[in-house]
């Protein structure tokens, strides 16, 4: 392709070299031709040009047909090999597809081995589980065989020790039932002791009690014998006595008359001796009297003097006060005159009190009329000087008004003399009347200002009259207080001491409401001390199962119980004293019919507990007894009865009759005997033979047991 | 022993009162005899050895005491605490054991921890237990059967609880006092003293 544009291009060169060749002779032509004009040239330049241009135009032409052919040629080819490329790509494709194809059914085959494989797989494991599972359950059973092979050998093997423990226990209860055996026999000769022991207590209980009532009656009759030594002794004494008296009679006959005769004297003696104390008694008075008259001698001649010294002050008074008086009717003439002097000088006092107050009173009108006057007059003086300021501001207005007309006149004239052309009448009226409202603004102004100005002359007129007022109160307080003070003086002394007491009064009533209080606060402290409270702050609270309420319950419940003892106590001890004389037997009684102590109670309840023992005893040992004899009978074929003390009984399983029954007796030596009997007469041969011959006792019993066993099977 | 926050609570002293009390009234009971010296049991608080009852009645009474005690105490409505002894066969009131307890209001509203040492605090009541012992040598012996019982002064407007009740205050006739020690949380005030009926007037 590249070649070929080459070749296009060396082909357009050339021909337009041929071209410019040519032209270059046409050109020299042109030249040659001779000297055209400019225009011509120019012409001839531009014609060149467009036919260069022509010729390039043509070759671009050219060039771009060859290109275009070119292009063409390698599409053409591309697209050739394009195809080419296709066909070989959907070959391939083709290709590829086969083998995508084939893929997919290898892998296709390969998953359903997969499938297979696993499915394989899975049966393996289900088969392995299995397998497992069976392994285990063989190994369970194993083991469960074990454990049972184990658990039985551990049974025969507690078998075998619970073999020979019960061979043990066998024989220990082989031995219990011997030593029982020999117990219960122990027990038995036991019984039979106590119950001789019984007897003779019971026997000796009784000798007792007889000898216990003998001894009391002869107690009682010693008691008698006693209470008549006693009698005795006493009517001894009493004899003696009565002996001693009647020797001392013969003595006491003479005592009796001196004594007599003493009476006789006394008695008259004793009537002397009233007789002289009634004459002592008078004498007594009298010198009571002498004494009481002695006092009052004593007494009355004190108060002589006392009134002598009285008298002569009295009689003195005259001399010493220098008046004429020798008498009290002198001192009363004199005292009568005093007082008429003191009532007509408290008269003149209370007329000088009386007119003093009138004319302080009137001084006090004529001060107050003083003020009032100088509050007029100070009025006045303000009236004359709002007035004077008055007419000043009237002088000031005339000045003012005067000052003003004759400037309205200048305006007037200077308007007068300006009026020339124009007639300005209007105008000027119009300017009067304005400068008559200015001058009536000016004026109301200045009337305004005047009227305040006058109200604040008032207003400080009236301030100055109150001045002047409080200025006056002042000065007559201040006069007052001084009168005050002065008339104090002698008009509230009284006054004042009547205060100075009324104070020292309530001094002392306040002293004493204070140590009220504090005996109170004393008081309350105590009383909180002791436990009070304030009934309206505080309560007072306690549990109501306290430790003392208890207490005194439990003390109720024990004093009322006690009570109850005692009055059951007095009505049996009143029942018994009823009943009878009081004996022993009785009292036996009450003993009895007291409540049970303590001690009784314990020795019941030991009793009961020991009979309780001897019962069950007695029932166990009964229960042995009678297993032992069954065994006894079933395993030897012999039932043994004990008939007597020391003679036993065996009867037979075989016998032919109930009565059949062998004898036996037990020496004093401690053998075994038989006795005669009907059936023992029968076994006369084995009697000689085991027991005379053999001396087994045993064997000859074995010997009748066959015997009879014998006869029983072949009859 | 109360907790070792510094600074005393409204709660902690009121616990700390009320344990005073439990200890106190045991020690009052062993040292007067009014219960027999071996029903109680020997226990350390306060760093000295006290006497705990072991009568499960008793023991009950006085845990049930307490505990309201506790509450009131919080809620500072008590003003005193009294143990009077009677006698049981005179129904006489032979001697009154009396706590009175101030309690500062304050610190009701502000719950600020109050700053004293517990240390101190149990001093003071270590002291005036001590003091409690001592004065049994003078105290008049109690010779007959004697029971006590515990009465709480209150605030008037306090509701009464269900197993509580009013009583008189059970003043002693002709008594002496005796004033004994106090001690006090910061919150609470407890101060202490014993009257006793006068020897010669029995």
């Amino acid at each position: 392709m590249d070649l070929d544009d080459d070749t296009a291009v060396l082909t357009t060169l050339k021909s337009f070299n041929s071209f410019i060749s040519q032209s270059e002779p046409a050109r020299a032509s042109i030249l040659t031709a001779g000297p055209p004009t400019l225009q011509g040239q120019y012409k001839r330049s531009l014609e060149l040009l467009e036919a260069a241009e022509k010729f390039e135009s043509k070759t671009r032409f050219l060039q771009l047909d060859q290109e275009k052919k070119q292009m063409e040629l390698s599409h053409k080819k591309a697209r050739v090999e394009l195809e080419k490329v296709a066909s070989d790509s959907t070959r391939e494709l083709e290709h590829e597809l086969d083998r995508s194809q084939e893929l997919h059914w290898r892998i296709k085959r390969f998953e359903e081995s997969e499938a297979e494989a696993r499915r394989n797989l899975k049966e393996q494991q289900d088969h392995q589980r299995s397998l497992k599972k069976t392994l285990d359950n063989l190994n369970k059973r194993l083991e469960e065989r074990e454990g049972r092979i184990s658990t039985a050998n551990q049974t025969i093997s507690c078998l075998q020790d619970e073999i020979r423990e019960l061979k043990l226990k066998l024989q220990g209860m082989d031995s219990t039932i011997s030593s029982q055996g020999l117990e219960k026999e122990e027990l038995q000769d036991k019984l039979l002791l106590q119950q001789r022991k019984y007897q003779e207590l019971a026997q000796l209980c009784q000798s007792l009690q007889a000898a216990q009532s003998t001894c009391s009656e002869h107690v009682f009759k010693i008691k008698e014998l006693e209470r008549r030594l006693v009698l005795q002794e006493q009517d001894m004494s009493i004899v003696k006595t009565v002996k001693s008296e009647a020797a001392k009679v013969p003595e006491l006959e003479k005592e009796l008359k001196r004594l007599r005769e003493e009476n006789a004297f006394l008695r008259e003696s004793r009537e002397n001796c009233s007789l002289l104390k009634e004459e002592a008694q008078g004498l007594r008075r009298k010198l009571e009297r002498a004494d009481k008259t002695k006092e009052e001698l004593l007494t009355l001649e004190l108060d002589k003097e006392k009134l002598v010294a009285k008298l002569k002050a009295w009689e003195n008074l005259g001399q010493s006060t220098g008046l004429s008086i020798k008498s009290p009717e002198d001192l009363f003439r004199e005292v009568i005159q005093i007082q008429q002097r003191e009532i007509t000088l408290k008269e003149q006092n209370y007329a000088l009190n009386s007119r003093l107050r009138g004319m302080e009173r009137s001084q006090a009108e004529l001060q107050s009329e003083a003020c009032k006057q100088r509050a007029c007059t100070v009025e006045e003086q303000r009236r004359r000087e709002a007035q004077d300021s008055l007419l000043r501001r009237l002088q000031r207005r005339l000045l003012l008004l005067t000052k003003e007309r004759d400037g309205m006149r200048g305006i007037l004239e200077s308007y007068d003399s300006e009026l020339g052309a124009t007639e300005y009448t209007p105008q000027l009226s119009r300017r009067v009347k304005e400068a008559e409202d200015l001058l009536q603004k000016t004026q109301s102004h200045n009337a305004e200002m005047e009227a305040q100005l006058t109200k604040a002359q008032e207003e400080s007129g009236t301030f100055r009259l109150q001045l002047h007022t409080v200025e006056q109160e002042l000065e007559e307080l201040k006069r007052k207080q001084a009168t005050a003070t002065e008339s104090r003086s002698t008009v509230s002394n009284e006054e004042v001491s009547i205060l100075r007491q009324k104070i020292e009064d309530l001094e002392v009533e306040r002293q004493r409401l204070e140590q009220r209080n504090s005996e109170l606060e004393m008081q309350l402290e105590k009383g909180t001390l002791q436990g009070d409270f304030d009934q309206a702050k505080t309560k007072l609270l306690h549990f109501k199962m306290n430790p003392t309420a208890v207490a005194k319950q439990e003390r109720q419940q024990e004093v009322d119980s006690l009570r109850e003892e005692v009055t059951r106590l007095r009505e049996l001890l009143r029942s018994m004293q009823e009943s009878g004389a009081p004996d022993e037997g009785s009292v036996l009684g009450l003993s009895l019919s007291l409540p049970p102590s303590k001690e009784v109670l314990e020795l019941r309840k030991q009793m009961e507990s020991s009979e309780l023992k001897n019962q069950r005893l007695k029932e166990v040992f009964q229960k042995k007894i009678q297993e032992f004899r069954t065994v006894c009978y079933v395993l030897t074929g012999y039932q043994i009865d004990i008939t007597t003390a020391n003679q036993y009984r065996l009867t037979s399983v075989y016998a032919e009759h109930m009565e059949d029954s062998l004898l036996f007796k037990k020496g004093s030596n401690g053998s075994m005997q038989l006795m005669e009997t009907e059936f023992s007469k029968t076994l006369g041969e084995m009697v000689s033979l085991h027991l005379h011959h053999q001396k087994s006792i045993p064997a000859f019993l074995s010997a009748v047991t066959l015997d009879l066993f014998s006869k029983q099977t072949m009859v | 022993m109360t907790s070792t926050l510094k600074g005393i609570t409204l709660k902690g002293s009121a616990e700390m009162v009320a344990e005073f009390f439990s200890f106190g009234i045991n020690s009052i009971l062993y040292q007067r005899g009014i219960y027999p010296p071996e029903s109680f049991s020997r226990v350390t608080h306060y760093d000295m050895s006290l006497q705990l009852t072991t009568d499960s009645k008793l023991k009950n009474y006085l845990s049930d005491v307490v505990s309201q005690l506790k509450e009131w105490l919080f809620e500072c409505t008590v003003q005193r605490l009294v143990l009077v002894i009677t006698c049981l066969e005179t129904n006489e009131v032979l001697e009154r054991w009396q706590f009175d307890i101030e309690c500062d209001k304050s610190a009701k509203e502000s719950s600020v921890p109050r700053e004293k040492s517990l240390k101190t605090i149990q001093d003071e009541i270590r002291s005036v237990i001590r003091q409690v012992t001592a004065t049994v040598t003078f105290l008049p012996l109690l010779e007959t059967p004697c029971a006590f019982d515990l009465l709480v002064y209150t605030d008037k407007d306090l509701v009464v609880p269900e197993k509580w009740e009013e009583s008189g205050p059970q003043i002693i006739s002709q008594s002496e006092e005796v004033p004994l020690r106090s001690f006090t949380t910061s919150i609470h005030k407890v101060s202490s003293m014993v009257a006793y009926k006068r020897a010669d007037s029995v």
